[in-house]
């Protein structure tokens, strides 16, 4: 009996331990979560922040090797497409004369990492992930423009993203808590358009990609925000003859107030 | 949550929170300038909007909104005094309505052309411009005449122009005229053209318009206007909401209860001043919006690039 409760204490304690320290395993794995799944829109919205966080797990084995690991965080909003005109002088009139268009383009990006990015993977590596701004595939639609022209447009366009607080890349802005546990916060600004977003959390070591990680942040709008906004999609006719009641109602409703007698 | 959070709101359709003191302030001001000088101040409220970032689209389309409430209470008010001729006012509406559906079309395909910025700008450019050398001169004349004491023009009784002399001829008992429709045809499907594309009433053309070109009795025309302006802009932003889908109702009450409010309060300072110092202040105001579109254009913009997203998400 006495044997009996003390395999079953000995069996508990392995387990917590293997909880404690992740699975057993042979390489480093990587465990992220983000504070919440959700962001509601409300009539207050001016914007919010997502905590990333997560743990390094590695066995002792790992733990030896002197790889300095890197962590890299990047959120990505739904795809869009987006023109990007650049105004010419024109019979003395700044008019937009050319265009670029891009087909599928992340509507909201974010790059957070441990490092510089070029100290933590090579451009190869950041390519194929899409993980920094100038490693997003912005291919024009159809466009025969030489090199630096597209160029131009760009680094404009990035630049503009950049400005409107759509597009970041942060390096070293990623807080190791402990050796192995980490946490960054995202800016979500108020004019983040809505849509499901991918997190993808990346672990590098030595510049090779040893795991990732990904969950999804739905941002959407609640309440009286989302029914006005699905009924003037879905119902248009109603949604303009509603418009058109209240502004009716509005003016007499002011010519009662006001009336001079 | 900050003190600057509670002030904001977020706008469903233009996608962006607003402060709601800014968008209330700027309502009452227009509202107060229309009320003064008897105009729906579309003219003033959507370059106001325009430029303090709301979409352009966004802009025009809620504006036709709020033009319905701001001029539903001056109905009221002439009908009461029986200064609508509501004849006139119904063929000007067909014809605004038919300008009004032209307009909201051009203004989508414009957008889809990513040229919408410009003819707006170019259009406020020319017609503010226009008008507004033509109420300086005109209300500076006034002023001159008075001051050397010379008795106003006034309208003679059987005084004609090329216009009456037009095909197509219906009597208007209310406004005692005896005029063709086609004038009164191409005068309601430009403003309602113009009103859907530019966001604005065009009470300040119509007005003059019909004063000037149809000899239209003074006690007539501002209920006239006010009742075709009223129609052409609610159709219109029945035809935004269904085609270009950017009237944000939350933005359009904002402005209206500011707009409602400021009105009362400028009508009862335009009642203690001079017709023609009213024109020319009228006129230096058109003027310099004008001017400010004009100036967008020559001068070079700090970034020549801009980006616009195309709607219909990637699927």
């Amino acid at each position: 009996m006495r044997q009996a409760i003390h395999s079953l204490t000995m069996l508990l304690t392995v387990l917590l331990l293997a909880l404690i320290s992740g699975a057993p395993v042979l390489a480093e794995k990587l465990v992220s979560a983000i504070s919440s799944s959700h962001v509601a829109i409300t009539s207050n919205f001016t914007g919010t922040q997502i905590l990333v966080y997560g743990e390094i797990a590695r066995d002792a084995e790992t733990v030896s090797r002197t790889g300095n690991q890197d962590v890299v965080v990047v959120v990505e909003g739904p795809l869009e497409r987006v023109t990007t005109w650049r105004k010419d002088r024109i019979v003395g009139l700044w008019i937009n004369a050319t265009s670029q268009t891009y087909i599928a383009v992340p509507s909201f990006y974010a790059v957070h990492a441990t490092d510089d990015l070029r100290n933590i993977a090579s451009e190869d590596w950041l390519k194929q992930y899409r993980i920094g701004l100038e490693h997003l595939p912005l291919a024009a639609l159809g466009t025969r423009a030489p090199a630096l022209e597209r160029n131009a447009f760009k680094a404009a366009f990035l630049r503009s993203r950049v400005q409107h607080g759509l597009y970041s890349q942060m390096s070293k802005s990623i807080n190791f808590l402990s050796p192995t546990l980490f946490s960054t916060t995202v800016d979500l600004p108020a004019t983040i358009p809505t849509g499901d977003y991918k997190v993808t959390t990346f672990l590098f070591s030595g510049g090779v990609l040893l795991d990732q990680q990904e969950q999804v942040l739905t941002v959407a709008k609640t309440g009286f925000e989302q029914v006005t906004f699905n009924l003037s999609r879905q119902h248009p006719a109603v949604y303009g003859t509603l418009a058109i009641i209240l502004a009716l109602f509005t003016g007499w409703l002011a010519g009662v107030i006001f009336k001079k007698d | 949550m900050t003190r600057g959070a509670i002030l904001q709101i977020y706008l469903p359709i233009a996608e962006l929170p607003i402060n709601v003191f800014m968008i209330f302030a700027m309502g009452g001001t227009v509202g107060f300038l229309s009320g003064l000088f008897g105009i729906g101040g579309g003219f003033l409220l959507t370059p106001l909007l325009i430029f303090s970032g709301i979409p352009p689209a966004v802009s025009v389309a809620t504006v036709t909104t709020q033009i319905v409430a701001s001029s539903a209470s001056g109905v009221l008010s002439y009908w009461r005094k029986a200064g609508i001729d509501f004849k006139l006012a119904g063929v000007l509406l067909c014809s605004g309505i038919i300008g009004s559906a032209i307009g909201v079309w051009i203004f989508g395909i414009l957008r889809s052309l990513g040229q919408l910025d410009l003819v707006i700008s170019l259009a406020y450019v020319t017609f503010l411009g226009t008008i507004g050398v033509l109420m300086l001169g005109e209300s500076m004349k006034a002023i001159m005449r008075r001051k050397s004491g010379k008795a106003p023009a006034g309208r003679k009784p059987g005084q004609h122009n090329w216009v009456h002399g037009l095909p197509f001829k219906v009597r208007f008992r209310r406004s005692k005229l005896y005029v063709s429709v086609i004038p009164i045809f191409g005068i309601g499907s430009s403003i309602g053209f113009l009103g859907s594309v530019l966001g604005i009433g065009g009470g300040f053309m119509m007005v003059p318009a019909l004063i000037y070109l149809l000899r239209v009795p003074a006690n007539i025309v501002i209920g006239t206007s006010l009742l075709q302006i009223l129609g052409t802009m609610a159709v219109a932003t029945f035809l935004h909401a269904i085609n270009t889908q950017s009237v944000d109702i939350v933005l359009a009450l904002t402005l209206m209860i500011g707009g409602v409010i400021g009105a009362q309060f400028g009508a009862q300072v335009g009642q203690g001043m001079r017709g023609e110092h009213l024109r020319l202040g009228l006129g230096l105001l058109v003027l310099l919006v004008g001017l400010r579109f004009a100036f967008n254009l020559i001068v070079e913009p700090d970034d020549l690039y801009s980006v616009s997203v195309i709607e219909e998400p990637v699927k």
